[in-house]
């Protein structure tokens, strides 16, 4: 139950320079990090490891908030942070951009995972992951 | 903005926190059974079964059919796929704001 994680790829025509700071500088994010039909009224970035970030997204849907924390600045390499929304239970999940140079262009892979917490590692302690693991495979995608 | 809820996870940790609900849940997961075949299982009493089952219907992990006077308990784990539902949320949102940084990385050329 605690590795359920996410990995995405893209080639950009871009340097990991230019990147990182589309991923760091609150007036770039504000360009391309909100979903269509929605606007972010309210973005602040504490930029350094420790350090908080909040995302505020309004839509026709509702308004909701993305809260972190920077884990790993490495600039223009690696990006680390926690995140957390209703859309993750408001349970804190790690991403983690980073930044490959080949040549002119620059790979991105993010990967979104959730963090293991208490509760699911004394899961992991009573040797009960697989288990649920099997029991979730059992479940139709569909119609549950 | 689809809403989860949020308690659906500990209650499901809460119901398996204990050896008798996990065994029960162990073997309803190879097919479903009565009460009394599940009693048969455990050096406790049938009542005590019983409320270990009701733990367990209570955080929607097993449901119950009743036919005349047997209630048949079965297994059902959608509660525990809840834990993934922020995944199918983030597969679209991440692929679509990724495709939105390249239009936006394009555009600024």
């Amino acid at each position: 139950m605690s590795n359920t994680s996410l990995q995405f790829r893209r080639i950009y025509h871009a340097s990991r320079e230019e990147l990182f700071a589309a991923w760091t500088e609150p007036e770039q994010m504000r360009e391309w990090l909100c979903p269509a039909g929605a606007t972010i009224p309210y973005i602040e970035v504490d930029l350094r490891v420790g350090g908080s970030f909040r995302i505020d997204m309004q839509s026709e849907n509702g308004n909701y908030s993305h809260t972190g924390e920077y884990r790993e600045i490495t600039r223009p390499e690696k990006l680390a942070f926690t995140w957390s929304s209703i859309n993750t239970q408001n349970k804190e999940t790690l991403v983690t951009v980073t930044l490959i140079q080949h040549g002119r262009q620059t790979e991105l892979v993010l990967t979104h995972e959730d963090l293991p917490d208490k509760q699911a590692q004394e899961m992991h302690a009573m040797g009960w992951n697989s288990i649920l693991d099997k029991l979730i495979s059992q479940v139709p995608a569909q119609g549950t | 903005v689809v809403e989860y809820n949020v308690d659906v996870l500990d209650d499901t940790f809460h119901a398996l926190a204990h050896p008798v609900r996990r065994e029960i849940v162990s073997q309803l997961a190879e097919n479903r059974q009565t009460i009394l075949e599940l009693a048969s299982h455990f050096d406790i009493s049938l009542n005590g079964v019983s409320k270990h089952i009701k733990v367990l219907e209570d955080a929607g992990l097993i449901q119950r059919e009743i036919h005349g006077r047997t209630h048949y308990c079965s297994l059902n784990p959608a509660p525990l796929k809840h834990a993934d539902a922020w995944i199918e949320h983030y597969r679209s949102f991440w692929n679509q704001r990724l495709d939105a940084l390249g239009d936006y990385i394009n555009k600024r050329k």
